[in-house]
């Protein structure tokens, strides 16, 4: 059964177009990349998936689900890493987590096993803005799985990651269904078994089976 | 309750931020006093004239500190990006709204805490339950009002020119009534507690109104 099912998504700012009909299918327990140069509608797509912007048109499902209309039952479901970290620069690693703990409706003992997943469990009492920019990533990265989602949106993860930051990736969506935008092929290639490149907001071809490499 | 709870969590994160980066509160009460010394400079005052120009001088303090204050709110969360990662949780709109809406009248109120004794003691007015009740019922719909708007405009380029344009209209019944019971309760009148009362009316409205307003402004 698939998980997402997107139909037609379209996406207009203004007179541009950042997304033209896009069909979109992915699998429960699937990951997808998505690749595309910049400005080709990778973090459009990806934004649209994870419930934070309504396509212009064209219908999307996830979960079973009405992306349109169920979205604050779907994003507990969903974890999201944006472009940007946003975390609070002032509030300690482990206190961004407990925040968004209480936000998610989780246990406060979930942050100490996320802080050790991601590697961050030495700098838990750092204020976030005095991490470095891979950490924060990695904190980041944390927060979207705080909740234990079933489906990962990931958007460009690996920036600022260091080379562990591919086998974190690994651990994170072992399990889970996910989608990934990047610009790394070989990442692409290592993490995921399809690929939908984007071109201008529209589909480059037929999606590709990639190989899978462990 | 766990709207309660996520409002108080967001509440909170913001006080932990402000304490922790001193980014508001000494700028807000560095102001307040010196729109005080100010006044105390500019305006011809005794002892007979002194509870009538002090309200205007009051009113004037607090509404630029809360247009400061109400405007960092959400211009932070949109700069770091994360009133987003907020709104991806299950959390209601409308709780992270009442948060960010309670930490910004907190830091008003901390503002108003070096304010009122200020006053008194730049203008010889005595300070009274009255007029402390009065500033602290206002401060709760200028805090919603002033919160709502600045989450409409954080996007925008122009939000410190947009948030008095759009914020002060309906700031201006705050002022007149709030205005009213301050100089009622400093000249020893009987009008404060029914223009106390009418505060209270003003703020059950706004705090509902922007309630449901908060879904739109922040999520849609």
């Amino acid at each position: 059964m698939s998980t997402i099912v997107g139909t037609a998504l379209t996406q207009r700012f203004g007179a541009e177009t950042a997304l033209d009909a896009i069909d979109l299918a992915v699998d429960a327990g699937e990951h997808l990349a998505v690749l595309g140069e910049n400005g080709a509608g990778k973090t459009t797509l990806l934004r649209i998936v994870a419930t934070a912007a309504r396509p212009t048109s064209g219908t999307l499902q996830i979960f079973g689900l009405d992306a349109m209309v169920e979205r604050r039952r779907l994003r507990a479901r969903i974890g999201f890493v944006a472009h940007a970290p946003g975390l609070y620069p002032a509030l300690s690693a482990a206190e961004n987590l407990a925040f968004f703990c209480t936000l998610q409706g989780v246990d406060r003992a979930r942050v100490a096993e996320v802080l050790d997943l991601v590697g961050l469990a030495d700098v838990a009492g750092r204020p976030a803005g005095k991490l470095s920019r891979g950490a924060q990533q990695r904190l980041a990265i944390g927060r979207a799985v705080l909740h234990d989602p079933p489906l990962l949106v990931l958007d460009e993860p690996d920036a600022s990651l260091d080379s562990d930051g591919p086998d974190l990736l690994v651990k994170v969506m072992r399990g889970r269904t996910a989608i990934i935008a990047t610009h790394d092929h070989a990442l692409a290639n290592r993490l995921c078994k399809r690929t939908l490149e984007l071109r201008r907001g529209r589909v480059v071809g037929v999606p590709t089976r990639l190989r899978v490499v462990h | 309750m766990r709207s309660i709870s996520i409002a108080l969590a967001v509440a909170r994160k913001d006080l932990a931020s402000e304490w922790r980066t001193r980014e508001i509160v000494p700028a807000l009460a560095q102001f307040v006093v010196l729109a005080l010394v100010i006044a105390n400079f500019g305006f011809q005052f005794d002892s007979h004239n002194a509870p009538a120009i002090a309200p205007g001088v009051l009113w004037m303090a607090l509404v630029f500190a809360g247009l400061v204050a109400f405007g960092r709110a959400f211009a932070a969360e949109r700069e770091q990006a994360s009133l987003e990662a907020m709104l991806m949780t299950p959390a209601t709109p409308a709780a992270i709204f009442a948060g960010k809406a309670l930490a910004a009248a907190l830091l008003l109120v901390i503002c108003e805490a070096v304010l009122l004794p200020a006053l008194a003691l730049f203008f010889a007015v005595p300070l009274t339950f009255d007029e402390v009740s009065a500033v602290l019922l206002a401060t709760v719909g200028m805090a919603v009002l002033g919160c709502l708007f600045a989450a409409m405009v954080a996007r925008v380029r122009a939000r410190e020119l947009l948030l008095p344009l759009l914020t002060l209209p309906l700031w201006i019944p705050f002022v007149v009534i709030g205005g009213q019971a301050v100089q009622s309760a400093m000249s020893g009148g009987s009008t404060t507690n029914s223009a106390n009362g009418l505060l209270l009316d003003l703020d059950i409205l706004f705090v509902v109104l922007t309630s449901l307003a908060a879904r739109f402004v922040l999520d849609d």
